[in-house]
């Protein structure tokens, strides 16, 4: 379920900014809307941006938070870097997700989970997003300029757990929210978001760049 | 003798021959279902020295063997879906099927977790054991990496139950959670390049080898797979199962015995028509024939209690050589004339047949001794059914005929004698041995391109399709049959599971070397009690001091009341064994428990994902109680021995006839009796070697029958010529008949559709061909009959 979570999230950081294609094969989006912002955020081919993440659960008195920087590169996957309250980077590209550690990226545990990355990821990349659509409805809301989308699952046994996944921005996405059923919930905000530039030699190297 | 003790006789041998048929006829149909084994694992020789491996071997085959597995492709996922659906409830409303699993019950997701929640502390994942255990492990960091994680969104495991996700990264490590198959719209679902996979599987009400079933499956299967295609085009049916693999054999092997036995049956008709120019020895010979037939049927089914494939395919081409005796007492009468007399007749021809019925004995008991159950059946249906057959001639036939017969066709005898002629003229004398000498030096090249192949595909050949399938829905499904894995002994459940987890530490090692994808492994889903204590072990430092954990706890931001009830669940209670197979979750991997034996207990491990033995036997290696089974492997090991024993045994029966043939013929017309057929054999070898054929057991069996066939041609030869002297060439005639009958049968075998059968058929094929035409240059007097 968590992996079913980030995969959708990178599905859609990896492909929302393609546009048309993908809204044309979506049966479920809002069409005009879902176009619209789609062929918005496909100006930006890798972003930057900042973030931070707060995770609230009957389980905490206080929502968690973390803090750090991200790199997405369309088609190439993204690199998340947490700064606070620990540093680590992870990696997660089309055919697999790694942790950089002292002796540079090593991948990380769940095989499995990646390869299911790297399969969405593919399918959406050929221009069919499928994968998040067999498993979500997707409604827009808003306008280009301010706009949001509502994620919920279309498998019973996942939704009785995952309430669904909002998705909010203007010109670059702005902020990801997931709840879930039992209460606990995460808040990611993105600023300071703006085109990337060129990449250094690590980032490179995380995301199996020339 | 006289005329009635000879009706007598015959009487006598009709009776029992009726009574045998109605003992085969009963012993095949009365008895329920049809004893004809297809299943082609039980043909194959046991090959490990452990028995309990023999027994596992049996197990993983038939872990599917009574199921379909059947994957549902199409590249939209709804119609692939719907498809599915429409297949399970087609299936499910046959009886022939006891159960149909596609739509799944409805169920929580909470439901996979919960079970494990008391057991918690006692399982680790691999890499959280690793940590725990490193010194200055730093648990406060653990927890807020646990919390902090991109996306995290706590499903599975709650926060409040696992607050540092051990048992989430334990369970995200369980086969179930790494297979493809994803539970979707409630049915098991797998996507992959643009491809939807749907999984049903379907168990059969019976065995997967009883006829009826198979046909009715099958049957209920292809009208269900009609309606799908036409009712969702794009659809594809992947299928994989005993089943399939069982109706192929049988299908390829009801080719091969009408074919063989429909065409050589004619072909023989034809040319004894031909040759005896009236339809009475012709009758003679299939009676002769039919009655070797039921007796070898009953004999084995009386051994064996069931037929294998195999010997159905080889016991049609018998047909050929069988009528070999018949042929020749049929000769004797032809050539006799207005003189035949059928008690003079039978005196005639009785040593050539005696002789060569023991050859031909002798041959197939050689055979017999190969401790492969296919090959001793086929034996022991050689054997009864050639001295069916030669009694039949000795007993039988004298009675029925007594009627003296037309000539053989004059044009026949007469091509036979001029081939005969011209052949005895070149083997003649010196010149003879020159041109034996010449032959071996065109065969010598021949043999030294000649290889060997010793796969055990040469016995077991599934159609490829068939395979494709398999292979794919195994990378989609994880479900298949491997044939090789692990055999994991000890002592007490403790210790097997404690051998297994030896074993995967080095499995482990090799995953994460890219040697292989993994492997599924009961102790991978229950821990040695020994694993669960060090465990528990690894968590106590910090569970037993619950004012320390607390307030890592309280600091990491927990709530007071959650942090309470997770620590009065430590320490639970430890997984076992015999509990956990009995749970649902447990069912796909039950079979990978082999219980309790008299040695102790068993269970498997099956690796996936590396089809190299090497490794995976270095793996193995120096692990007490853990041994590689790799039956293909076992069984290709098997064949090259035997291969080179047979090689041996044919030597063995070549110098064992030259006693035979110079007590009978003298030492020095012995070897000229013995020219065709060892020429014969070496020339074969050539010809193998030119076509590039890989030698195998198989040509090797054969090689022996062309020797015991080659060995009769000259016998019949040299005992009948004296006879024939009035009719020069008669005799040959009758061999070149004898000939071209087993050509034609045996000949056929090289159309098989099973490997070892090709072989044998191309092998007779090319041996009995050879000496045919060099048999003439063994007789003694080689210009006399131009004389």
């Amino acid at each position: 379920m968590r992996r079913l979570i980030s995969v959708l999230l990178l599905c859609l950081l990896c492909v929302l900014p393609c546009g048309v294609g993908v809204a044309a094969t979506a049966p479920h989006a809002d069409q005009p809307l879902l176009n619209n912002i789609m062929s918005s955020l496909s100006q930006h081919a890798s972003v930057r941006a900042e973030f931070t993440q707060a995770r609230s659960n009957p389980a905490l008195a206080k929502p968690q938070e973390s803090s750090g920087k991200l790199l997405f590169v369309l088609g190439h996957g993204m690199v998340w870097q947490t700064t606070e309250p620990f540093a680590e980077t992870l990696a997660m590209t089309g055919s697999h997700a790694s942790r950089l550690g002292p002796r540079g990226f090593v991948r990380a545990q769940d095989a499995r989970g990646v390869n299911q990355v790297s399969q969405m990821l593919q399918s959406l990349l050929a221009g069919k997003p499928d994968d998040v659509l067999r498993a979500f409805d997707v409604k827009a809301s808003g306008s280009v300029a301010q706009w949001t989308l509502l994620f919920t699952p279309r498998q019973e046994r996942v939704a009785r757990v995952l309430g669904g996944i909002t998705l909010t921005g203007d010109a670059f996405l702005e902020g990801i929210r997931i709840d879930m059923h039992d209460g606990s919930a995460t808040d990611i905000h993105f600023t300071d978001t703006r085109d990337a530039g060129p990449l250094d030699a690590l980032e490179k190297r995380a995301l199996d760049l020339p | 003798m006289n005329r009635s003790s000879l009706w007598l006789r015959a009487g006598l041998f009709a009776a029992a021959t009726v009574a045998m048929a109605l003992l085969g006829a009963w012993l095949l149909f009365g008895r329920g279902q049809v004893p004809i084994d297809t299943d082609l694992l039980a043909m194959l020789p046991a090959t490990e020295q452990n028995p309990l491996a023999e027994t596992a071997v049996q197990r993983l085959a038939h872990a599917n063997g009574d199921r379909m597995v059947l994957l549902v492709e199409n590249a939209d996922d709804d119609s692939a879906k719907a498809a599915a659906r429409v297949l399970s409830k087609r299936l499910a409303a046959d009886p022939v099927f006891s159960s149909v699993l596609g739509e799944l019950p409805p169920f929580d997701l909470q439901q996979f977790v919960a079970p494990y929640l008391t057991h918690r502390f006692s399982l680790l994942s691999e890499a959280d054991r690793a940590a725990l255990a490193q010194p200055g492990f730093d648990l406060a960091q653990n927890l807020s990496h646990q919390l902090n994680q991109p996306f995290a969104a706590s499903v599975g495991t709650s926060l409040q139950d696992d607050p540092f996700g051990w048992l989430q990264h334990w369970l995200d490590g369980q086969p179930w959670s790494r297979s493809e198959l994803m539970p979707e719209d409630n049915l098991l679902s797998a996507h992959r390049d643009n491809r939807n996979y749907v999984m049903v599987t379907a168990t059969l009400d019976g065995s997967s080898y009883d006829d009826g079933i198979q046909r009715r499956a099958l049957a209920s299967l292809a009208d269900a797979e009609r309606t799908i295609k036409h009712d969702y085009p794009g659809t594809t049916l992947l299928r994989t199962g005993a089943v399939f693999y069982a109706a192929s054999a049988r299908a390829g092997a009801e080719h091969d015995v009408h074919l063989v036995g429909w065409v050589s049956s004619l072909g023989i008709a034809l040319l004894m028509l031909l040759a005896f120019r009236s339809l009475g020895p012709l009758l003679f010979a299939f009676l002769s024939t039919v009655v070797g037939v039921i007796a070898a049927t009953t004999v084995t089914l009386l051994v064996f209690g069931k037929i294998y494939l195999l010997t159905l395919v080889f016991g049609a081409a018998l047909l050929g050589e069988a009528v070999d005796y018949s042929i020749q007492y049929l000769t004797a009468r032809a050539n006799a004339g207005a003189r035949w007399e059928p008690r003079t007749g039978l005196r005639q021809v009785r040593a050539a047949l005696l002789l060569a019925l023991a050859t031909s004995l002798m041959g197939y008991a050689l055979l017999g001794l190969v401790p492969f159950p296919a090959l001793q059946q086929m034996a022991c249906f050689a054997m009864s059914g050639m001295l069916a057959a030669c009694l039949s001639v000795f007993w039988l036939l004298p009675a029925l005929l007594q009627r003296s017969a037309k000539p053989l066709s004059p044009a026949f005898v007469r091509a036979a004698l001029a081939m005969q002629t011209s052949i005895a003229r070149l083997g003649s004398g010196r010149r003879g041995w020159w041109l034996a000498a010449a032959l071996l030096l065109i065969a010598a090249p021949g043999w030294w391109q000649l290889r060997h192949d010793d796969d055990v595909h040469l016995l077991i050949a599934p159609p490829p399709a068939l395979d494709a399938q398999e292979l794919e829905i195994r990378s989609v499904t994880g479900l298949g049959n491997g044939s090789q894995f692990f055999l994991v002994q000890g002592d007490s459940i403790e210790q097997t599971l404690e051998r297994e987890e030896a074993l995967e530490t080095r499995l482990q090692k090799m995953v994460q070397d890219g040697q292989m994808h993994g492997w599924i492994g009961l102790a991978g889903m229950v821990p040695s009690q020994q694993r669960q204590k060090a465990n528990l072990a690894l968590l106590a430092p910090w569970m037993s001091d619950p004012a320390r954990m607390r307030k890592l706890l309280t600091d990491g931001g927990f709530r007071g009341d959650a942090i309470d009830a997770w620590l009065a669940a430590w320490p639970g209670k430890p997984i076992e064994l015999t509990a956990w197979l009995k749970q649902p979750i447990a069912t796909p991997f039950r079979h990978l428990w082999m219980g309790k034996n008299p040695h102790g207990y068993a269970s498997l491990v099956l690796p996936q994902g590396q089809d190299d033995v090497a490794p995976l036997r270095a793996a193995a290696k120096d692990l007490p109680g853990v041994q590689l089974v790799d039956k293909p492997a076992s069984v290709s090991t098997l064949f090259g021995l035997y291969r080179g024993y047979a090689s041996l045994w044919l030597l063995a029966a070549l110098l064992l006839l030259v006693p035979v043939f110079a007590w009978r013929y003298g030492l020095r017309q012995a070897s000229r009796v013995m020219a065709p057929p060892a020429l014969g054999i070496a020339l074969t070898l050539a010809a193998l070697g030119y076509l590039g054929q890989p030698l195998t057991l198989f040509h090797w069996m054969a090689m022996m029958l062309v020797l015991g066939v080659g060995a009769n041609y000259a016998v019949f030869l040299h005992e009948g010529e004296p006879h024939v002297k009035d009719n020069p060439g008669a005799m040959y005639a009758s061999v070149l008949l004898s000939a071209v009958t087993a050509l034609l049968s045996f000949g056929l075998l090289s159309l098989s559709s099973m490997p070892a059968l090709r072989s044998f058929g191309l092998t007779l094929l090319l041996g009995i061909a050879f000496i045919a035409v060099l048999v003439p240059a063994s007789l003694r007097m080689g210009g006399e009959a131009s004389r």
